[in-house]
């Protein structure tokens, strides 16, 4: 066991988190945090090309089914009504989806990096 | 229009924006205070303010007027505008709040432990605030001629004054409840005049909707690869803009600066709808405003077109006042932010600094703006956003997720973007003041598909060539910007 010398932390605004940050430095604890982050950006990356491929999606239905775009509801055509107003959904509901995920993926982290 | 409406409608937002942030004074105190608002903001005043601060000119008056002009093509501007927040969710929100730094610059110089990143970092958020105040200053000069018919500049002036006052009587604190009250006023704005412009069309009995697709002018239809050049801008732009940025600094912790997110997202597609509704009608009654070249006045003119009497000249009122929100809450936000950042890199970061840095940043783009043209305020607005995709996203982006980003790579990217970038921007504002991208071939006019992967290639390329400068502090700082911040009851 080696001694340290116990000094003022850099800011003293956050002295918790140097001292959560001194604990989570330990190779074992950054294990955890590689994979925490390795998670984080496939979840990320899943829900940003899952919604880019639908929003690719829209158009390419609109232009390759004939008539679609023309036809209308409550008299506002398909195409208007797609791009005007249907893609707002999916934008909140990826949204949704992801940061019930991420507080999922942090709550598994923080039970593992306390279990310690 | 009576000229009575416009200038009382800006009298009366000028006001309002004035005693919310007087009375905001009263709370701030400290230099923290003035900056993020220490941090105690709630969600709900949060995200209003953000949707506030960036429901700019273009998204006011533009969406519809290019709308108007373009048809169905005009709607990728608000799907950009609202899905490069759910990017920012995705990528940046959380790790950005946990980096627990105060501006972009000071998230780069962190992260890379270099202040050279620093300079650059700072020159390029000057650089994109400036460029992003001009149209707003278009647009207020644009809606004082219209409805006033007092000349232009007396409006880019009257709003360059207003956010002096508000940004260096009040700072952030006053700004977030004058950004959140200015969103409500937007959306009220636009939401009334519609409401009753479908309920008197109703009452004559609508003509068919099918006119909406006939195009009122003689312009080809933008082609796929504009169209995706500019979804590559707003995506990827929105998470580099400093003014909304510096926001997610005032949640208290990560999880917040989601749910922060999400809530803005909701905000965003709520307002969208109506700036559309607008472009719509616009297409089936006012073709005539697309031929002779007045498609962004389209949102101002409308009520008082349709509806006319006291009634049209009070819904005028109502649009002419959230179109003055919409200037001087965007100008605001980035006059703050910009201000922190030249406050902090150049005067020292103390209170009289910040407010010397915020008259600064004002008055600069406002001789920009007396000498440029005023281009169509979505397109324009559409070339900031590529700027900062090529310049201050790869560098956020390849900071918070990958490891070997070095000081030296950052620089390189950033460099390397602004240069292509704003080389377009110039050789397009240069290539004749028509400027409407008939005549300018299209990787010109819309250059964010060929200079965002050029930016992030050379910054990865430089990094990997320049591995020995990874910092030293890389695992602490990406510890804390991962992890979730500890909850109070188990705090150690």
């Amino acid at each position: 066991m080696t001694r340290v010398r116990v000094t003022a932390p850099q800011s003293a605004a956050r002295p918790v988190l140097e001292s959560r940050e001194a604990a989570e430095e330990s190779d074992v604890g950054q294990v955890f945090v590689r994979s925490l982050i390795r998670t984080q950006l496939r979840l990320a990356v899943v829900v940003a090309g899952g919604f880019l491929l639908i929003l690719l999606a829209f158009p390419l239905m609109l232009g390759l089914v004939p008539g679609l775009a023309e036809s209308k509801i409550a008299g506002i055509p398909f195409g208007w009504l797609l791009l005007g107003a249907g893609i707002y959904p999916v934008i909140g509901l990826s949204a949704w989806l992801y940061i019930r995920t991420a507080t999922r993926n942090e709550a598994r982290y923080r039970d593992l990096a306390e279990d310690r | 229009m009576n000229p009575v409406v416009g200038i009382a409608a800006f009298a009366a937002v000028s006001v309002a924006t004035a005693v919310i942030g007087f009375y905001g004074l009263r709370i701030s105190r400290t230099t923290g205070d003035f900056y993020v608002a220490s941090r105690t903001v709630r969600p709900w005043w949060n995200a209003s303010a953000i949707g506030g601060e960036y429901l700019s000119a273009a998204s006011f008056l533009g969406v519809a007027g290019l709308i108007l002009l373009s048809g169905t093509d005009g709607l990728w501007f608000p799907i950009g505008y609202t899905a490069g927040y759910l990017m920012l969710l995705l990528f940046v929100a959380a790790p950005l709040r946990r980096s627990g730094a105060y501006t972009i610059p000071d998230f780069t110089e962190v992260r890379l432990d270099s202040r050279a990143v620093r300079r650059v970092t700072s020159l390029a958020v000057v650089v994109v605030g400036w460029l992003y105040i001009v149209p707003q200053l278009h647009g207020a000069a644009l809606t004082i001629r219209i409805t006033t018919g007092l000349p232009s500049w007396v409006g880019s002036v009257a709003v360059v004054i207003v956010v002096c006052l508000t940004v260096v009587a009040g700072g952030m604190r006053s700004i977030t409840f004058v950004q959140a009250f200015q969103y409500w006023l937007k959306l009220t704005a636009l939401a009334v005049p519609i409401v009753f412009i479908a309920l008197v069309l109703a009452g004559n009995g609508t003509p068919a909707m099918a006119e909406a697709n006939t195009n009122p002018t003689g312009l080809a239809p933008t082609g796929p690869y504009q169209n995706i050049s500019l979804l590559v801008a707003l995506l990827f732009g929105t998470l580099g803009l400093p003014h909304v940025l510096v926001r997610f600094y005032t949640n208290p912790d990560g999880q917040s600066a989601r749910r922060t997110t999400l809530i803005v997202l909701g905000l965003l597609s709520v307002f969208y709808l109506f700036p559309t509704a607008y472009g719509v009608a616009g297409r089936m009654f006012a073709p005539d405003l697309a031929q002779s070249g007045r498609s962004d006045a389209l949102v101002l003119l409308l009520p008082g077109r349709l509806i006319g009497g006291p009634a049209g000249d009070m819904l005028s009122a109502l649009v002419v006042a959230g179109a003055f929100a919409a200037f001087l809450s965007t100008t605001s936000g980035l006059v703050v932010s910009l201000a922190g950042v030249i406050s902090q890199d150049v005067l020292g970061g103390s209170v009289r600094g910040f407010r010397l840095a915020a008259l600064i940043s004002a008055t600069v783009p406002l001789g920009f703006a007396f000498m440029t043209d005023s281009l169509a305020l979505a397109g324009s607005v559409g070339l900031v956003f590529a700027f900062t995709a090529s310049t201050i996203c790869p560098a956020l982006l390849l900071g918070i997720w990958w490891r070997g980003l070095t000081d030296a790579g950052a620089i390189a990217g950033m460099v390397t973007g602004g240069v292509l970038c704003g080389g377009a921007l110039v050789a397009g504002a240069l290539s004749g003041p028509a400027a409407s991208g008939a005549a300018m071939p299209q990787w010109l006019a819309q250059p964010a598909a060929w200079t965002v992967p050029a930016a992030f290639a050379v910054m990865i390329l430089v990094s990997r060539a320049t591995k020995d400068r990874v910092p030293r502090t890389l695992t602490k700082v990406m510890t804390r910007l991962h992890t979730p911040e500890r909850p109070l009851a188990t705090e150690r």
